[in-house]
């Protein structure tokens, strides 16, 4: 749940990267943090294995700046791909405010797509919470190899993306897409800070 | 002075007063997610966000285990270092289950921090307010300052 402080105007969003192994979450977080001045970022804690396989997460602190009169802060996570880490997978998901979902846009990958969608949605069930009322958007990475071996953001929408969220192709490796995604999920998350009801 | 920081008032005065009395060098209060609360002592040496997100990280894999060898839950975890030592334990609330990390150095104890523990836990619990009601925080037409806020930080 996002943290507000009205005294100092603060607010804190929590937004995990989901996806299959090797879809480039990791990646995402990596440009972002790249890109981002040093003044408008944290350190970037990646808890990774000797390979470079994200074992727990990355967690990537960002400033936005003033929203609203907030001082808007976001968190960005990455959760572990591989099929084996769901534990690690769950524990990450905790409470965030939204999700970012990465899939591999490799046709031979569809079906790991699909399945990490659906391990998403069960893992959210897992904490009672609707998958439906939770800010969300789909980011198809690696368009940028060749043509007969992905899939188009059609076919990637037709396939996977049963809600109609918006959906962003990718290129994350050189950065294509990475700042579309990041909009599109911070505009989701905010309409529903600006649409909260009381409860 | 001490430098505090408190996103929910309630927490400051018993967080001040065991970071006092069990001689911390810094305790963060913060959600099993990983945001902080409050948080009172010295941060050089810290970065805070990261520390908050793998304290929740030890904390929740921990959890994990204790369920896994039939426990409910581990009441507490330390490590104990030759400079620092961390103590990181959970405890509830009427707004939900917290968390506690505590960094403490040679000056106090995981004795100390444990003795006073309890008394925070109990003055946190006594000064709660319950959940409020969820107020829209955002205005509804924010896209031009997410733009240019977004802009700035990836320096478009």
């Amino acid at each position: 749940m996002s943290l507000v402080n009205f005294t100092t105007r603060e607010i804190t969003c929590k937004i995990v990267y989901y996806g299959p192994g090797r879809s480039g979450k990791t990646t995402n977080l990596q440009y972002i943090y790249g890109r981002v001045p040093e003044n408008r970022r944290g350190r970037m804690v990646s808890l990774a294995t000797q390979t470079d396989r994200t074992l727990f997460f990355d967690f990537l602190p960002l400033e936005l700046g003033s929203i609203s009169g907030f001082a808007t802060r976001f968190q960005l996570y990455t959760v572990p791909g591989q099929v084996y880490y769901n534990a690690t997978r769950k524990l990450v998901l905790q409470g965030a405010d939204g999700v970012v979902f990465v899939a591999d846009s490799q046709a031979r990958q569809l079906d790991e797509n699909v399945e990490s969608l659906q391990n998403l949605q069960a893992n959210l069930l897992d904490q009672v919470v609707d998958i439906r009322g939770l800010p969300m958007v789909l980011q198809y990475n690696k368009q940028d190899l060749p043509s007969d071996l992905i899939l188009t953001p059609q076919e990637l929408d037709d396939a996977i993306n049963f809600r109609g969220v918006p959906s962003f192709p990718a290129d994350a490796l050189r950065g294509g897409g990475v700042f579309e995604t990041l909009k599109g999920i911070s505009e989701q998350l905010l309409r529903k800070l600006s649409e909260e009801s009381p409860t | 002075m001490i430098p505090t920081r408190s996103i929910e008032p309630w927490i400051k005065e018993p967080l001040e007063r065991f970071v006092a009395e069990a001689g911390a060098r810094l305790t963060l209060i913060m959600t099993t997610a990983g945001q902080v609360l409050a948080q009172h002592g010295f941060t050089r040496a810290v970065d805070v966000m990261a520390a908050a997100a793998l304290g929740a990280a030890i904390h929740s894999s921990t959890r994990e285990i204790a369920r896994a060898v039939g426990e409910n839950e581990f009441k507490a975890l330390n490590h104990q270092g030759i400079r620092h030592g961390i103590y990181l334990a959970e405890m509830h609330t009427p707004r939900g289950r917290l968390l506690a990390l505590v960094v403490y150095g040679t000056e106090s104890s995981v004795g100390l921090v444990q003795l006073f523990y309890e008394d925070l836990v109990r003055e946190l619990r006594e000064a709660c307010p319950r959940e409020e009601r969820r107020k829209p925080v955002i205005a509804s037409n924010f896209e031009r300052e997410l733009d240019e806020s977004l802009a700035s930080l990836f320096r478009r």
